[in-house]
């Protein structure tokens, strides 16, 4: 036993030693080079918002490693993910430098982006898409014609902090001048001036529910559309396509080492010219590569700045 | 190639365990697979209930994110190829995967019969996959239900471990099954290859060891009646080792050839005779042993036709450069179809034989030479004085003269007696074979004995005759004979006995006799009637008997001429004797 418990408190040192070094800052680790080259022994950080954080990790890591591995040259030599539940919380991390890389969707980033002090690296072609936008849809048969029909109706939504199944829909149908309460049940009675919202949490779920008419309406991402409707799309008509977006954003921190951000976004921009980065990219959700954002990267968020006040409130949650 | 009845009763016995073990494993590997079957439908039924139990909720609430987990988890199942999740109306929610390609599908007729009137489970079976549905009733209102898809494959796969485990047992059965057959089979023919050793021994004429009779079947009575076989050979075959010994210890030389007359065996006498060992002898020609019989080129010139031939007189050859003479008999040893494998010759050291033939013969010339012819003057001398020669002897002298006289005539019978019994013994005597008539022959030998029959008051009576009867023999030794036997019938019967003389045909030949009515013969005497010196020991006849050497005289002259002698006695009754003698043709 007494053997056993030295060990035991041997181990628990050791990882706090491991977790102290890890816990340094990028730019701490990117002091200039002496006559010897030491082994990297900076780290990057990777922030990430979701409600699985296991999974999370499981997607993001070989990304993490492949990108880390070719920043040995500015001193990188470690890549640590945090994962947080709420945007807020990413705004937080960010402000409190605790994230060096932000990578989301256009509405979150948008919201990161008025609240912290980021800017837009490149442009991600998540799921091989450069931009996406959403459909909301209902049944055929269900006499819903457009937007306005949708009072006194429900819609269902996707995730809450999802950019097309729910940020850019609830967007583009407020922007069109619906006021959208949400509700916790879909059978609930919505007032027939208002569109009642629930959260289906799935697209699959929001494509069955409008099926099974346990809500009126659905949004999904329009690539995804059709893929769920599939044989039944004939029983579906959609009632509104949004603008747009981009499919994902890669944010960086100001403060992070200018030569860190600059090896970043070329290693970054080169990860589809190799083998080995076009299987890291694969496995990170299908990612075909990362470019510039087309017209600089407030062109890509001036559009979205523009309807974020219809779900600041939603991200902020 | 051959294989022993060993290992055919292993491989009978081996094919049977084997084949038993095969059948075995098939019956082991239905039953399991029964049994697999049987586990995989109960674990397929089990699995899929307990599914259905658990997509309920999120099926009513119509949570296919739920449902997809579920489904996802489910796939994770052993055996479990596909499973779906279907509405109300039959149609695939989730098949458990993000990209669900079965969604909206709709589940086999069948299926979406069952479900729609029972809450039962709907087990199918198409090829290796085992469909299990279970309908998904919620308040009496059907929801859906699951429908689970099994593999087979696990169950080929455990069959294959089955297989394998099987196989191996069937093969450590099969071995062990191997084992025993020849555990088995050495028990069974061990008894069997003792026999045979056994037989081998007998025929090579080896000591033959007591079967061990250790069961009571079939092999068991084998050994028991190898071994009364054996012990009958033994009790009534001579074995080779008995023979040899008899052949080793016989005092006669034993030698055997091969048909060239090369020698393969001598006994030890044969060796001492020859003064050489055995194998100095062996190998060599047995010409080099034996002389040449006199008037033959070799030994087997003598040869008969019948491949043999008995006392023929040869000398044999020592080392030491003597010759001894020997008295030879060969037999020729027949293999088959009268090819001649080899001779066997026996042959006798005649040496000491020889040696008293000599001396008898030194004995007889001094008899005839020292002893006859002083008799014979003694006698005419006697003979002389008897006369008258000398004057008057006066009574006294005239009876010691007269009894001198008769006891130098009675030495004089004695000597011309050995000297005739000597001649025949050595084939000397002298026969002069012509054709008489018997009858005057018979009568002239009665005649002869007539006075000596006077002399004891005894007559003869010739009862019958045969006239002309006639044979080709020396009438002087027929006379002899007829005179000896008339005269040993006097001698023998009492004053005024009659002498019956008959002469008769008997089958080829003629017969004369002469019948007594003296005392007859002892018992114990009858064997030595023709024996030389024989006489009867009666004290009552001994002044009577003769020389002791007529009888065998006159057995051996009418041996001679080609007759017998022989008689008939009896004891108080008188005797009876027979010479027959060949009739001319």
């Amino acid at each position: 036993m007494i053997r056993s418990g030295r060990l035991a408190a041997a181990f628990i040192g050791a990882l706090l030693i491991a977790v102290m070094a890890c816990g340094h800052r990028a730019d701490e680790r990117t002091a200039p080079d002496s006559i010897s080259t030491p082994a990297p022994s900076g780290v990057l950080t990777f922030g990430s918002v979701s409600l699985n954080p296991v999974g999370e990790h499981e997607v993001f890591r070989p990304f993490v490693d492949y990108v880390v591995s070719r920043l040995g040259d500015v001193n990188i030599g470690k890549g640590r993910i945090i994962v947080v539940d709420s945007i807020s919380k990413m705004v937080e991390e960010l402000d409190q430098g605790r994230v060096d890389v932000y990578i989301d969707s256009p509405f979150p980033v948008a919201f990161v982006w008025e609240r912290a002090d980021i800017d837009l690296l490149v442009r991600r072609w998540k799921r091989g898409s450069d931009t996406y936008r959403s459909v909301v849809f209902t049944r055929a048969d269900s006499g819903v014609e457009s937007v306005a029909d949708l009072t006194g109706k429900m819609i269902a939504f996707g995730e809450p902090f999802s950019t097309s199944g729910f940020l850019m829909p609830k967007a583009a149908l407020a922007s069109t001048g619906v006021r959208l309460d949400n509700y916790e049940d879909a059978a609930a009675s919505v007032p027939s001036d208002r569109v009642g919202y629930v959260f289906s949490n799935d697209a699959e779920n929001t494509l069955f529910w409008v099926l099974k008419g346990k809500v009126d309406a659905g949004a999904v991402n329009e690539d995804y559309f059709k893929g769920l409707a599939g044989s039944r799309i004939s029983e579906l008509k959609v009632i509104l396509t949004t603008d747009a977006v981009p499919r994902n954003l890669v944010c960086v921190c100001r403060s992070l080492d200018p030569q860190v951000r600059d090896a970043l976004r070329e290693v970054l921009m080169a990860m589809d010219k190799n083998e080995e980065g076009r299987t890291a990219l694969s496995g990170f959700e299908e990612t075909k590569k990362f470019d510039r954002c087309p017209g600089g990267p407030e062109r890509q968020l001036a559009d979205i700045v523009g309807l974020m006040h219809y779900v600041d409130e939603d991200i902020g949650q | 190639m051959r294989i022993g009845l060993r290992g055919r009763f292993v491989a009978f016995v081996s094919a049977i365990v084997i084949a038993f073990g095969v059948v075995l494993t098939a019956l082991a590997v239905r039953v399991q697979n029964d049994r697999l079957r049987h586990e995989l439908t109960e674990r397929g039924k089990l699995l899929t209930t307990v599914v259905a139990t658990h997509v309920t909720d999120p099926l009513a609430l119509l949570d296919v994110r739920q449902l997809r987990y579920l489904m996802n988890e489910t796939l994770e199942q052993e055996n479990v190829l596909g499973a779906v999740v279907f509405d109300e109306d039959g149609r695939v929610l989730t098949d458990g995967t993000v990209e669900n390609p079965s969604r909206h599908l709709l589940i086999d007729e069948a299926a979406r019969k069952h479900v729609a009137v029972s809450d039962a489970l709907l087990v199918e079976f198409s090829g290796d996959v085992m469909t299990v549905t279970k309908p998904v009733y919620l308040g009496g209102g059907l929801l859906g239900g699951v429908r689970l898809r099994y593999s087979r494959a696990g169950l080929d796969e455990d069959q294959a471990v089955l297989a394998r485990k099987t196989a191996l047992v069937g093969a450590v059965f099969a071995f062990l099954g191997v084992l025993a057959a020849a555990l088995l089979t050495e028990a069974v023919t061990r008894p069997l290859k003792e026999v045979i050793e056994a037989t081998r021994a007998v025929s090579e004429g080896k000591q033959v060891p007591t079967l061990q009779v250790r069961t009571a079947d079939e092999v068991g009575e084998l050994a028991a009646a190898f071994n009364e076989m054996t012990r009958r050979l033994r009790e009534t075959t001579v074995s080779r080792d008995y023979l040899d010994r008899v052949l080793e210890t016989m005092g006669e030389c034993l030698v055997v050839t091969r048909r060239d007359g090369t020698m393969t065996r001598v006994n030890r006498s044969a060796c001492a005779l020859a003064g050489a060992p055995e194998n100095e002898l062996v190998g060599r020609h047995c010409g080099e042993l034996f002389r040449a019989p006199r008037g033959y080129a070799s030994l087997f010139h003598a040869l008969t036709p019948d491949g043999s031939v008995h006392g023929l007189e040869t000398e044999l050859f020592s080392s030491t450069g003597e010759e001894f003479p020997v008295l030879v008999s060969i037999s020729t040893m027949d293999e088959f179809e009268g090819k001649s494998k080899g001779y066997v010759i026996v042959a006798a050291d005649i040496s000491e034989r020889l040696r008293i033939e000599r001396q008898k013969e030194e004995f007889v010339t001094m008899i005839h030479h020292e002893v006859r012819t002083p008799l014979t003057a003694v006698r005419g001398a006697i003979g002389l004085l008897d006369g008258g020669v000398g004057g008057d002897l006066g009574e006294t002298g005239r009876e010691l003269v007269a009894n001198a006289l008769r006891n130098s005539k009675r030495m004089e019978r004695l000597v011309n007696d050995i000297l005739v019994s000597r001649k025949l013994d050595s084939g000397h005597m002298a026969f002069h074979i012509q054709e008489v008539e018997l009858m005057p022959v018979v009568e002239q030998a009665i005649e002869t004995t007539s006075a000596y029959g006077a002399q004891h008051e005894v007559r003869f009576g010739l009862d019958e005759t045969v006239p002309g009867a006639r044979m080709q023999v020396d009438p002087d030794r027929l006379i002899q004979v007829l005179t000896n036997v008339l005269s040993n019938a006097v001698r023998f019967s009492s004053a005024g006995d009659v002498v019956k003389v008959r002469v008769s045909r008997h089958h080829e030949f003629l017969r004369v006799t002469v019948a007594d009515s003296g005392p007859g013969i002892a018992e114990e005497f009858r064997d030595q009637v023709f024996e030389p010196f024989a006489r009867a020991d009666e004290a009552e006849w001994r002044h009577r008997s003769g020389t002791g050497l007529g009888m065998s005289i006159s057995k051996a002259i009418i041996e001679e001429l080609g007759g017998a002698i022989n008689f008939e006695t009896e004891v108080g009754a008188g005797t009876t004797f027979h010479i027959d003698i060949p009739e001319s043709e």
